[in-house]
Formats: structure tokens, sequence, C-alpha cells
């Protein structure tokens, strides 16, 4: 009896899973700020962007293919001034990268143009051909190079673009 | 051509009172004086301070009274001292208060400490500043009750105010508004720096060996393969202020009674997760947790070092940390869970718990007790 009670549990548990996950919101990256077309990146659509390879070692002290979209990629699709128009008080910009968490760190705008630099910043949607571990997704900044891994963010939820004051 | 240089002499000064004025009170009475927020440089400049409520000495009186007001309740009976008691490092001593309600409020009453630096209160971070967050307590009816329209009747019909909002405000008008800037300034000042950890991080305070051990536990990761033994508390808990603004799951439970964030967010990966608090003055803190369900330190460091429940959300900080090698769990050994507990116990700063500043101002004023 009392095995069929637990049987019956698992089954329920399962069944509320399911509705659970069918009832899900997508985890998504808000990109905001000094951008002309602000949006928001949800999780599946992400999978349909161009995708970059980036290698670099995690805390494992392995290497690991991330893939990716390229950052200023998607800040030109929000409508952030790079490129050409990365000139002037647009300098003064920073990138805020902002976590589930609460954890914040910053780039300048320049690091991440590719007329500045040649070192890719992606934002990872899968490592080693898989979705990222729950931890850490499904989407992570990995910064190509850095030595530390601190500006690596995990579970990326808000990309903003502001004025230095 | 005296005259007229006489004249040019009375006019400057006319208009410079004119542009204090403007920038002060309209009856002309003097824009109150600022007040002098005191911290140790290591605590940084990031503080949150809205521009259209400074600090003012005059705002920080009438906060402080207003803390300590009962009249802000519908029975007349609660004040957010009750629920914020000095002694206790504005915590209360209970794992659920009661309210004007008599039923107990949802999560455990939070200290008060070092607010200046923070921009998401409660334990799910879901009011952006003190101004917002101080409307929540006062109208829920759980905790005092009333309407701030409510509010601003019965303080306005109080002789005492009067003057008090007329010094801080330029007029005796009561509104909601300003009843909850009042409070914010008052709460911008309860400032804790002056704890042993303060004075050692100054050159001023040497720990004993168990202080000493515990402080070295509570910042390192564990990392047996080079046999270096860590709590890793400062990865959440740490920096000067032991507070860095993040939010976790640290795993209490599996399935957690209180979904937490994820309320909010309905995201699943934020199920179960909290603030992680400051822990400054947290001996004087018990019961733990936002349910309060620990009633030590010692029950505090046997969850993080043996009791860790997985989760799908829990916080990937504790995935794979341990001091053995391929451990499950954290694993410290029962003299380096008193170690710890002996640095939290360097975080008590008595000054704070006694500054005559902060306690309510219809009781005499007590001297501060000396720092140990
Ligand atoms: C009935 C008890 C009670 C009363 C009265 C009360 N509080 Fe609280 N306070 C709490 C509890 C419980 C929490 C945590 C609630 C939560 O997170 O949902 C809290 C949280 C807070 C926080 C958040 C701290 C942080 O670090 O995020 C502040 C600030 C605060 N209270 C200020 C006040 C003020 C100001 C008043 C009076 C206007 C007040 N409280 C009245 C119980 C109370
Ligand atoms: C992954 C982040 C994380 C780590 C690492 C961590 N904590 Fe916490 N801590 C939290 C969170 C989140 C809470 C609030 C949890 C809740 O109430 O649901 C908390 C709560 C506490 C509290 C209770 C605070 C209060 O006011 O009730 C204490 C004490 C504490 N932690 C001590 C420690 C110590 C000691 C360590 C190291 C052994 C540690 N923590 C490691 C995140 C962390």
């Amino acid at each position: 009896m009392k095995k069929y009670f637990f049987a019956l549990c698992l089954v329920f548990a399962g069944l509320a899973n399911a509705v659970a996950q069918t009832t899900e919101k997508p985890a998504s990256v808000k990109i905001s700020g000094e951008a002309t077309a602000p949006f928001e990146l949800k999780y599946p659509e992400a999978g349909l962007l161009p995708h970059t390879t980036v290698i670099r070692k995690d805390r494992d002290g392995k290497d690991h293919r991330y893939g990716g979209i390229i950052v200023s990629d998607l800040l030109l699709k929000a409508g952030v001034t790079l490129g050409k128009d990365l000139k002037g008080e647009n300098l003064t910009k920073y990138v805020m990268v902002e976590a589930s968490d609460g954890y914040q760190v910053i780039f300048a705008l320049a690091e991440l143009d590719k007329e500045f630099t040649d070192r890719a910043i992606i934002l990872a949607d899968e490592m080693d051909g898989k979705p990222l571990p729950a931890g850490d997704g499904p989407f992570r900044i990995i910064v190509q190079d850095e030595k530390k891994p601190a500006r690596c963010v995990k579970q990326v939820t808000g990309i903003r673009i502001l004025f230095a004051r | 051509m005296r005259d007229r240089k006489k004249s040019n002499v009375r006019v400057v000064p006319a208009i410079l009172c004119l542009a204090v004025c403007a920038a002060g009170f309209v009856d002309g009475t003097r824009p109150p004086a600022p007040y002098r927020l005191d911290y140790p440089p290591g605590f940084g400049n990031r503080i949150n301070i809205p521009a259209n409520n400074p600090t003012t000495q005059a705002g920080v009186l009438v906060g402080r009274w207003l803390f300590y007001e009962k009249a802000l309740s519908v029975n007349n009976r609660v004040s957010c001292g009750s629920c914020h008691v000095q002694e206790k490092a504005f915590s209360d001593g209970l794992a659920f208060s009661t309210g004007v309600g008599g039923t107990p409020v949802a999560r455990n009453s939070m200290s008060l400490a070092n607010l200046l630096w923070s921009r998401r209160f409660f334990w799910d971070g879901r009011a952006a500043g003190l101004e917002q967050q101080a409307v929540f307590p006062l109208t829920d009816p759980h905790e005092m009750g009333q309407s701030l329209a409510i509010s601003a009747r019965k303080i306005s019909m109080m002789p005492r105010y009067a003057l008090l909002f007329k010094q801080a405000y330029g007029d005796v008008r009561v509104t909601g508004e300003r009843i909850v800037k009042a409070i914010a300034q008052f709460e911008r000042t309860l400032i804790s720096a002056n704890s042993p950890y303060d004075r050692y991080l100054d050159g001023r305070y040497r720990p004993t060996a168990e202080e000493q051990k515990g402080l070295l536990l509570f910042n390192a990761a564990p990392e047996p393969t080079r046999a270096i033994r860590g709590a890793n508390c400062a990865r959440c808990h740490g920096g000067v202020k032991t507070y860095m603004e993040l939010f976790h799951n640290n795993g209490l439970d599996s399935l957690p009674g209180d979904a937490g964030i994820e309320k909010l967010t309905g995201l699943p990966g934020d199920r179960g997760r909290f603030k992680a608090p400051t822990l400054r003055n947290i001996a004087l803190t018990a019961p733990y947790m936002h349910d309060g369900r620990f009633n030590t330190l010692d029950e505090v460091l046997d969850h993080y070092s043996e009791h860790v429940k997985q989760s799908p959300s829990l916080s990937p900080v504790f995935r794979d940390a341990s001091n053995e090698p391929a451990g499950r769990n954290l694993a410290l050994r029962p003299e380096e869970k008193k170690q710890v507990i002996a640095f939290l116990h360097m975080l008590t700063d008595s000054t704070f718990t006694t500054d005559p500043r902060f306690s309510d101002p219809r009781t005499i004023p007590r001297k501060p007790k000396a720092a140990k």
C-alpha cells in the first residue's frame, strides 16, 4: 500500500512539474538604457541569432567552448552608439551587466566595440554544444582571454548602457 | 557718487538673501542644516540618497520621533521600533513579529544597519528605496495597518510635531510623503562602523588567535587539493560592510515553503532566493534567516557545514565547495565553526546599539557605553 502511495505521489509530482514547466516564464536579458531600440532577448529565441565560439578556461581549469552572440551585435540591434558613432561624449558610456542574484559588473562601451578591439565578449547560451548548466545560465557573459573570471557574469538578466556622470 | 556706492553695497546682500531664501523656504526661515553622515572611507561612497530627500538635521529628528511613534499604527500600540529594537541592532528577537493584527508577519524582522548603502530592501529586495519601503509596514494590515492619509491627520493633531515639521520642511503641514521621507532620513543615519572588526581594519584592535582564524576561514574558499581550508562566507557576505546586496538560495530547503524572489519574477531559478543580509551585529539578531528557523549561530554554522539542501535553484557557490577532496558538503571541523563564530562576534558594535542619537527621543538619553 505504502509503495503504491509513493508511486502515486511520484506521478503527481511529475504532473505538477510538467504543468509548471509549460507555464514557466522563459529567462531573458533586457537590453536598455542609452539605446534607441531597447529590447528583451528571450532564451529560446537567442538560439536563432548568429553565434560565435570563444574558448575559455572555467574554474575547473579546463578549456570549454562557449557559443553565444557577440554583445556588440546585440547592442547594435538595440541602437547603441557603436562603430562610427562611438566618439565624443559617447566614449563616456559604460555597460552595466546585471545578474539574477544582484551581481553587477561594468565594461566601458569601447571595450565591446569591434573597431577598438578584436577581443570577443559574447553572451553565451551554450557550453560545449549544450545549454549552460543551471547555475550558470541560461545566459552568461564570456570575456575572451580575460585572466580573472569575475566579469564572466553568470545568469545574466540585464545589460544597461549608461552615461558616466 | 558716494550715495550710489552705498546703495550698491546694500543691493548685494539683498540679492544674496533672495538666492538663499529661494533655495530654502518661502517664508524666509533658514533651510535645515545638512546632517553629517560619518563613516570610514573603506565603506565607499556608493550611497543611496534620492535627490528629493537630502538628509538634514531637522529631518532626521522628525524621522527619529516618527520611527518610535505608535500613533502611526491603527491601534496606537505599534511603531517601527516595536519590531526594530535598538539593543538588538534594530531586529526584534522573534521568528515572526506580530503587528497590529495580532497575527504574525510572514517573515523575520530584519536588522537595520548601514541601509545608506542599500538599494534593494526586504528579504526579497522588492522595495527600491527607503521612502518606498516605509510605506509597506505603515499600511500593511499585519504591521501598522493605517493609511498614510490617516497617519498624517493624526500626526498633524499632535502639538509636538508642529515645530519639528516646520524646522524640517519650512511649514507645519504633515503629509504621508513627508512622514516617509523623514523616517527614511533617520534610517540613513543608522550607521554601524565601530565594531572590533572596524577597529581591526583601522589598525586599532588586535584580534585573538581564534578570531584571526575565523576571519581567514570566513574569507577563504576551500581548496582541499591545495590544503586551503575555508568557509567561503565572504562570497556572499564579504567586504568591509559584510553586505554585497546579493540574492541567493542558501540551501535551507529543497522545496522552499516561501518561494522568495520567485514570487516577484516568476522564474524558477529564483525559487527560495533571498537577500544575503549584512552580518553586522549578527550575534544580537537571533533568530536567523528569513523565517527565523535557527536560534543560534551554532545552528547556522551546522547548516552551512553539513545541511545545505540540494535543489535546482541552489546557489552554484555551494556546488562542489568542500574542505574534503570530492566532499559533498563544506565539512568544517567543530573548532573551525567556533572560530568563524568568534569572528562573527567581532561584528558586534556596542556603540551602535547604545548610541543615544538612535534611541526613542521620548526616553531620557542614556550614556553610550564605552567601546570595549
Ligand atoms: C510588525 C513588525 C514590524 C514593524 C511594525 C515594522 N517592521 Fe520593518 N520589517 C519587519 C519585517 C518582518 C521585515 C522583513 C519583511 C520582508 O522582507 O518581507 C522588515 C524589514 C524592514 C526593512 C528592510 C531592511 C533591509 O535590509 O532590507 C526596513 C528598512 C524596515 N523594515 C523599516 C521599518 C520601518 C521604517 C518601520 C516603521 C514605519 C517598520 N520597519 C515597521 C517587521 C516590522
Ligand atoms: C551563496 C551565498 C551565501 C554564502 C556562501 C553564505 N551565505 Fe549566509 N546567507 C545567504 C543568504 C541568501 C541568507 C538569507 C537566507 C534566507 O533567509 O533564506 C543568508 C543568511 C545568513 C545568516 C542569517 C542572517 C540573518 O540576519 O538572519 C547568517 C548568520 C549567515 N548567513 C552566515 C553565513 C556564514 C557564517 C557563512 C559561511 C559559512 C555564510 N553565511 C555563507 C547567502 C550566503
